[in-house]
């Protein structure tokens, strides 16, 4: 009675086997970029270990900041290549995960999702990054807190506002915080300021926005 | 016999749990490329018609989708340029505004990545993911 078992078993095992023909060296890939870098690459290497070549029919990643391009369109049996994934960091922070999907003409297993993962180093963190007093109201003073990334030591902030109507004073709050205090001189008239904030012995520049905006209408 | 057939089944039925469970395994800690949005935080077409007047349209996609097309009046408002298009969009934001963002299944994530990021820096409260995208709002306007 176990004779129907292990053939059905052997059976499959040998029907994956055959399946199995690009294989990949990994489909997910982690990549740690450094803080100035605008672009992280992911190379996906693959091998056909089968006996028939394989064609990529498509090859489309999950969105318009990542670019993939294959080396070729054909893999012979017994070939090597690879596909490129080029995720565009532009100005996103923190965690990102964007996918290839790439299509095949094999029997089986047509269709492989590649993985780019991509932790964007962030100097600092700014919240919030806009401050906004409706027109009349008291000109309170309103916080921004700062926190330096962790593989980060900043010491010191600058603040400075682009127009005269908002006033910004910078406060140490603990080890890589800060606060910086926003003030309007007053709330009359609608204005708005850039407040640019840079971090000692660094060029890069962040922002944040103080606006006094449009008071609601009475309907 | 019919012990027999069962016990066959029983092992079948545990050889096939076993990739299921390698799967299971591997696949744990795989998030997903989506962000979490809440469906509180999602509009269709319709409900972001209704919003009149209120709506501030801010279209997520990159610069040259939206030269190419987009929204009347949307914004322009992308990661790819987030620190140069952001006062942009703030300039035009005012209290009691709704924001609707939309971006295109080529560019799936990004309202979603701009919603969280407008909610989570800026502290905005009314903002919103277009359910569909640009696909949906052509459809429902072209």
């Amino acid at each position: 009675m176990k004779t129907p078992i292990l053939a059905f078993t052997l059976s499959m095992i040998m029907c994956l086997g055959a399946r199995a023909q690009l294989k990949w060296e990994q489909t997910t890939i982690e990549l740690r970029p450094a803080p100035n870098d605008k672009q992280a690459i992911g190379h996906f290497k693959y091998e056909n270990t089968g006996k028939t070549p394989i064609h990529f029919k498509s090859v489309h990643a999950s969105c318009g900041c990542t670019t993939a391009q294959t080396q070729k369109e054909e893999v012979p049996p017994g070939d090597k290549g690879e596909i490129t994934a080029t995720f565009n960091i532009g100005d996103r922070t923190g965690s990102q995960v964007k996918t290839v999907t790439v299509e095949t003409d094999e029997a089986t297993n047509q269709k492989t999702v590649l993985t780019l993962k991509a932790e964007i180093p962030q100097q600092l963190e700014i919240t919030p990054n806009f401050v906004f007093w409706k027109q009349g109201d008291k000109p309170d003073t309103k916080t921004i807190n700062v926190k330096v990334g962790k593989d980060f030591t900043v010491k010191h902030i600058k603040v400075t506002s682009s127009t005269p109507d908002f006033e910004a004073k910078v406060e140490e709050a603990g080890k890589g915080e800060f606060k910086i205090d926003v003030k309007p001189q007053d709330t009359n008239k609608v204005v708005a300021s850039m407040l640019t904030i840079q971090p000692e012995d660094s060029q890069k520049v962040f922002y944040a926005t103080a606006r006094i905006t449009n008071a609601p209408q009475v309907q | 016999m019919k012990s027999s057939i069962l016990r066959q089944a029983v092992i079948l039925a545990l050889f096939a749990l076993l990739p299921a469970a390698g799967e299971a395994i591997y696949f744990r800690d795989k998030i997903s490329w989506r962000s979490a949005i809440a469906p509180s935080e999602m509009v269709t077409v319709e409900q972001a018609r209704g919003l009149g007047d209120t709506v501030i349209w801010v279209d997520a996609r990159p610069d040259e989708e939206f030269a190419s097309d987009h929204v009347p009046g949307a914004i322009l408002l992308n990661e790819d340029r987030w620190n140069e298009l952001l006062p942009q969009f703030l300039a035009v934001w005012s209290p009691g505004k709704k924001v609707v963002v939309y971006c295109s299944s080529l560019s799936c994530n990004a309202s979603r990545e701009v919603v969280r990021r407008l909610r989570k820096e800026a502290q905005l409260s009314d903002v919103f993911v277009l359910e569909g995208g640009w696909e949906a709002w052509l459809k429902k306007n072209r």
